[in-house]
């Protein structure tokens, strides 16, 4: 087969979303990649390693291979016979996919959460309490005068961040770098850092205290200490003034935020900082997302339930209460039967008690290579990857649909996340006598 | 004085919840009708006897009913929602949402209480020997409503955002808490005896939090207003003396902080701007 | 396939000038018919009312606010739940539905065909994936157009041919169904946190004016020959002393109007009814824009009639949401889309003691009941912004019932009272002109011809009442056509029973409308070439990745229009 090239590819990585990729393919190979970040090339050039290749199952302490048709009886059974199962992850996969997935757990009466939940569940719970002022990606571009990342590292966890949306892209009223400031607030200089305008180390776990007294600063109010979170408050108000003589300014956080001492109280603040800004000048503020289709996850989610994330069905209408109906708290406290992992690696990432209680329970993972999480798992299911081997609609980080394309097939007998949770619904009804 | 007697009969490996076990749910009803009573296990209805063995003793219903709970009742949801009337003693542990949306009667609880205690509460006591989790007397997610009346007390510790949009009613601690009492409380009074995790009051519009032990530090956003010899909790004069704070100035809130002067000599700078 | 035989019912079908003659009704493969075999199932409608199916003009369903504002809100779900049947799929309600239950509940009322009156074209992807997933009912979505950077810059320039091209590239691209105009112009300035108050105000960096972009985008609607007329969100929305706004956009376009037809639609009109010069004197410009609108055939609207009790409002209008949180403290979403519009949310409680809400909700009804002719106006509450839309059958109890009305009026705010003209009125609807406010008038604006209807030939979507007319006196017995209206007896979607005795008992899934208009190659041509060299210019996504394509929709029903450029 010839050679050929596919223009607008929208790259499956992470939050950014970029859909200008152009993709070199031979006889089902893909051969090299343009206009992507690093990080985006070495997933398209690598996607193919370690895959899994059968579903298998585990037998005496070993994989063992089995069809197709029995990982789905097995996990329909699994599932429609526990009393609280978990269907986690989600955020790498299509909303076609989770989609189906909502439906699953509605159906077994468990609980449907996703990766929210280690990452942005905080900037979701501050947004049920103060709202927030945002805008999609290209308002940026175009009109930003300032530009903040607090918490995040754009150059290494979003490559073409800078480049394609804020300080080093070029926008209608703003052509370049030298029309934006930016400002870069971390506990420590990190890569990002190095590139800012004006670097405010702040504290580590202090976040919140200088969020108030930026708001403080804002409001015009009296502070009355020195030095906030290790800042001068000279310092405060000179950003402070920044903040307020901007034409438009714009704050992108990320899990220093989320995960530091405050959590969702942190980004409370932030989202009031940004509210109060409001009232001198054009102001918003967006998160980081990590996986390109986290954002899909809770949308999806929240239009089929109303909520976003952690949502329980197991009195047959959903509920939701993130540190009660979530993945790992639930864990934690050991009270989860049985669970469905799709495109997701908790084990890595979960809190060690949430972990150990996981792998101990029925699991089932649906993903495209070994992971720590296959690894723990009774059943694993290989999947194709969203983007590359499948299509399906993603969201970017800022609300934006898209929809990825497949570029090649997936390796003999690996199926899509969207055939797969099919055909374990299709069982599960059975198993459920429901039509 | 008559007595229903619950005692948990196994420990449960998935959530259970009864959203009717309160003395104005069960009153009138015979031993057999709160057998058969509904109650939630992960995602199974079941009855309520395979939860609790279920006594009673004692007299008369219509001098005052209590409900008895004996057992650890930790994985066990809503034990109390919306009670109007009564009494409840646990001894041992209760789950979540404990006492939610109260709104009369006492809760007496002899070991510790999960998160979401008193959550919405209108009126009543709810008493608490042991430890408490976090949110207790707070609101619902995204809502504003959160606890308007009634007393909690707890004689352990409790955890963080305690009074969570709390709009009046009064929590006392005995033991300490973690971070954010009284986060965007509206009013009502909280009283911690012991330490604070920190970030006390924060973005809280009115109320007042005393804290007799220790905080970090005190929020950008607050202003020093005097030093008061005593501050009156309820019917009780606390002996302080303690700085008071006015905030959370970011929402043009004139919430007050007591903060035990003894206890935080570290927040000694404040004094410099007592005068200004 | 499917017969079905409708028996005895009353007929209301004001399109077809039936006004509540017991007929018998035949439907068979999804449409009315002459008649039908003996095979069919037989429904006895006798004692009962027959209408076609209700069809919505204006409700926010789906798409990124409404979702933003579930995410919003989960207090809103908390306390209005649906549990999973064996037939329908578990949900939330109140002020922001989930997509399930949307669609449960509008065929619980007989309605069986709802517009998305808003979507901001980049993310028209998105609220198609969510209607999709509103079961049984028909459904379109309006594009925004008002703040376009295109649209401003061919108007500005004169090129009203391209922008015309443009706009049938931009409906085939988001598969949408008509031109909506929300704020035209304030909603870019409200880019930079400004704010446009007049018709004749500038776009800051576009040097063109609201009323430019109205009248270009409505000459623009009818080169393309449009089924439904500019769909208009008006200028300064939310602010004492607006009603002259209103007559001003009104006439604005006056001049291009021909034959009779409505050139413009406009929506919510309470929001932007009001006299005065503060909060504090605000009061009914109902009279006033009725007396514009029974004098001129251009116009049509809907009031989004005020509900007391809490909501939630939604709109594109950026700015006066921002207004609107300010006012009333509570939380705000606001969402900026590039090159094309916003978005706002704040939830929002009308109380009846409240002055200014009180004269809100006298306004909606003073509009529904100073319009003469029911075929300008049509039944909405701007859901959810005035209300929800599980409210309307109340909605038709204050129109039908004076009664209703007074008891109402008797507990809201006592100046607001004194002021609002309505206790005076003491018109009473009809139940053909309910029909016709509710689902013929609507069809008709729409250009749905086989919708709002009972003739042989149309969908048959049918609603079912329980109301017999020969003993039911609507403005006495309101109560009991507001039960009936909120409980169908039977909901009829495409010949198929979805609704019976207000349960759902099938969800079969409903057809998205769009508009494909068509205008000449060479001029199409011409218009993409200069559109994909300036695309990636000002949006952040390639043009190719832009357009939804017609197989990503569930079921797509295209319609044709035929442009004259």
């Amino acid at each position: 087969m010839a050679e050929k090239t596919i223009q607008d590819v929208v790259c499956t990585f992470c939050g950014c979303c970029c859909d200008n990729l152009e993709v070199k393919i031979k006889d089902e190979r893909i051969l090299g990649v343009r206009n992507s970040c690093a990080i985006s090339m070495s997933k398209f050039l690598n996607y193919d390693r370690e895959r899994l290749s059968a579903p298998v199952q585990r037998k005496n302490g070993s994989f063992e291979e089995m069809k197709f048709e029995d990982a789905v009886e097995k996990t329909a059974s699994i599932l429609a016979n526990a009393k609280y199962p978990i269907l986690y992850g989600w955020s790498l996969t299509s909303c076609e996919a989770i989609e189906i997935g909502v439906e699953l757990a509605e159906l077994v009466g468990g609980v449907i959460d996703n990766t929210t939940t280690t990452c942005h569940g905080p900037s979701i719970l501050g947004v049920h309490d103060i709202g927030e002022s945002t805008c999609t990606l290209g308002e940026v571009r175009h009109r930003a005068d300032l530009v903040v990342y607090w918490g995040c590292n754009p150059v290494h966890a979003h490559p073409l961040h800078m480049l394609r949306y804020s300080v080093q892209s070029k926008g209608r009223f703003r052509k370049g770098r030298k029309d934006r400031k930016l400002i870069v607030v971390d506990v420590r200089k990190t890569d990002t850092a190095k590139q800012a305008d004006y670097f405010i180390q702040v504290a580590p776990n202090q976040d919140y205290e200088l969020l108030s007294a930026l708001r403080t600063a804002v409001k015009m109010g009296e502070i009355e200490q020195n030095s906030i979170a290790g800042v001068p408050v000279e310092k405060v108000e000179e950003i402070a003034d920044l903040m307020i003589n901007c034409e438009f300014g714009i704050i992108f956080y990320g899990l220093g935020l989320t995960m530091s001492t405050g959590k969702s109280r942190n980004i409370d603040a932030a989202l009031s900082l940004v509210r109060e800004l409001n009232n001198r000048t054009k102001f918003l503020i967006m998160p980081m997302r990590g996986h390109f289709n986290v954002t899909g996850a809770n949308q999806v989610t929240a239009w089929q339930t109303g909520y976003p994330f952690a949502v329980d069905f197991s009195k047959g209408y959903p509920r939701y209460n993130p540190g009660d109906t979530s993945a790992v708290d639930i864990l934690a406290r050991g009270e989860c039967d049985a669970a469905l992992v799709v495109a997701s690696d908790p084990i890595s990432n979960f809190p060690v008690v949430a972990s150990r209680h996981l792998s101990r329970v029925p699991l089932v993972t649906i993903d495209p290579h070994f992971t720590p999480t296959t690894l723990a798992s009774d059943i694993v299911i290989p999947s194709s990857f969203v983007g590359i081997e499948t299509g399906g609609t993603v969201y970017r980080m800022d609300g934006v649909p898209l929809l990825t394309r497949k570029l090649v097939e997936p390796p003999k007998g690996v199926r899509s996340d969207e055939e797969i949770l099919s055909a374990i619904l299709r069982r599960t009804r059975e198993l459920k006598g429901v039509a | 004085m008559k007595e229903i007697i619950l005692t948990v009969k196994k420990t449960l490996s998935v959530p259970v919840e009864c959203s009717e076990i309160s003395p104005n749910s069960l009153a009138g009803k015979t031993l057999e009708q709160i057998r058969a009573m509904k109650v939630w296990e992960g995602n199974r209805s079941t009855r309520l006897e395979e939860i609790f063995y279920v006594k009673e003793q004692g007299g008369n219903a219509s001098e005052g009913l209590t409900v008895r709970i004996v057992g650890d009742a930790s994985g066990i949801r809503k034990i109390g929602h919306r009670m109007a009337e009564g009494s409840m003693v646990i001894e041992g542990n209760a789950g979540m949402y404990l006492g939610e949306e109260m709104s009369a009667g006492s809760i007496t609880l002899s070991g510790n209480a999960g998160a979401w205690l008193g959550s919405k509460m209108k009126g009543g006591t709810i008493e608490v020997n042991g430890n408490a989790g976090d949110f207790v007397g707070s609101s619902y997610r995204g809502s504003r409503k959160g606890m308007k009346g009634g007393t909690i007390i707890i004689h352990g510790d409790a955890g963080t955002e305690i009074g969570c949009w709390m709009r009046n009613g009064t929590i006392r601690i005995k033991g300490g808490t973690g971070m954010f009492p009284g986060m965007h409380m509206s009013n009502g009074t909280i009283y911690i005896e012991k330490d604070c995790s920190g970030r006390t009051g924060a973005q809280m519009t009115g109320g007042r939090i005393v804290i007799g032990g220790h905080v970090p530090a005190i929020l950008p956003s607050f202003n020093i207003e005097e030093v008061r010899e005593r501050v009156k909790v309820g019917e009780e004069k606390i002996t302080g003396p303690f700085y008071v704070f006015t905030g959370d100035l970011n929402e043009d809130g004139n919430g007050k902080l007591f903060i035990n002067v003894t206890k935080n000599s570290h927040l000694k700078w404040c004094e410099e701007y007592l005068e200004l | 396939m499917t017969e079905l035989m409708l028996r005895n019912g009353t007929v209301f079908d004001p399109l077809n000038r039936v006004r509540g003659e017991k007929m018998d009704l035949a439907i068979r493969d999804g449409r009315i018919v002459e008649t039908a075999s003996s095979k069919a199932k037989v429904i006895d409608a006798s004692g009962m009312i027959v209408m076609p199916g209700g069809v919505d003009i204006h409700s926010h369903i789906a798409g990124s606010k409404v979702n933003s504002g579930r995410i919003l809100r989960p207090e809103d779900h908390e306390k209005d739940v649906e549990g999973r049947t064996s037939i329908t799929r578990a949900g939330v309600g109140y002020s922001i539905p989930s997509t399930f239950t949307t669609g449960y509940r509008y065929a619980r009322m007989g309605y069986t065909t709802v517009f998305e009156p808003a979507t901001p074209p980049l993310k028209t992807r998105h609220t198609h994936e969510e209607l999709d997933q509103i079961p049984i009912i028909d459904k379109a979505c309006f594009p925004l157009f008002g703040n376009n950077w295109f649209v401003m810059e061919y108007i500005r320039e004169g090129r009203l041919d391209e922008c015309t091209a443009y706009i049938a590239w931009m409906l085939n691209a988001t598969k949408g169904y008509a031109i909506k105009i929300v704020d035209p112009g304030g909603v870019e300035a409200w880019g930079w946190g400004r704010y446009l108050k007049r018709l004749d105000d500038e776009v800051p960096h576009f040097a063109i004016t609201p009323r430019e972009i109205l009248r270009g985008l409505c000459k623009v609607n009818k080169l393309l020959g449009m089924p439904h007329a500019i769909h208009v969100h008006t200028n300064n929305l939310g602010n004492p002393g607006n009603y002259l706004t209103t007559i001003e956009t009104m006439d604005c376009v006056s001049d291009l109007a021909s034959g009779g037809k409505p050139i413009i639609h406009i929506t919510h009109v309470q929001f932007c009814g009001f006299t005065g010069n503060s909060w504090l004197n605000v009061g009914s410009g109902a009279p006033e824009i009725a007396e514009y609108v029974n004098k001129h055939d251009h116009v049509t609207l809907d009031p989004g009639q005020v509900i007391f009790g809490d909501t939630t409002t939604m709109t594109a209008d950026g700015p006066f949401q921002f207004l609107l949180h300010k006012l009333s403290g509570n939380k705000w979403v606001n969402v900026d889309v590039e090159g094309e519009t916003g978005a706002g949310i704040v939830p929002f409680h009308y109380k009846r003691s409240n002055y200014v809400n009180a004269v809100q909700w006298g306004i909606g009804l003073e509009l529904m009941l100073l319009v003469k002719d029911p075929w300008k106006i049509y039944l909405t509450t701007d859901h959810p912004n005035a209300g929800p839309f599980t409210s309307y059958p109340k909605v038709v109890t204050w129109l039908m019932s004076n009664v209703a009305r007074g008891r109402v009026l008797a507990r809201i705010n006592k100046n607001a009272r004194r002021r609002l003209d309505l206790p005076g009125i003491d018109r009473e609807y009809s139940f053909e002109e309910i029909a016709i406010v509710t689902r013929a008038g609507t069809a008709k604006s729409l250009g749905l011809r086989r919708k709002g209807h009972l003739g042989v030939g149309a969908d048959a979507d049918v609603a079912v009442y329980n109301i017999n007319v020969s003993s039911i006196d609507p403005s006495r017995d309101y109560e009991i056509v507001r039960k009936a209206l909120a409980n169908a007896a039977y909901t009829i979607k495409n010949g198929e029973i979805v609704v019976k005795e207000g349960e759902v008992v099938a969800t079969p899934t409903g057809t998205t409308y769009w508009v494909d208009p068509k205008v000449s190659n060479d001029l199409m041509q011409q218009t993409t070439a200069s559109l994909s060299a300036k695309f990636e210019e000002y949006y952040t996504v390639r043009m190719a990745n832009y357009p939804v394509e017609e197989s990503y929709l569930e079921s797509s029903t295209r319609i044709e229009a035929h442009a004259e450029v």
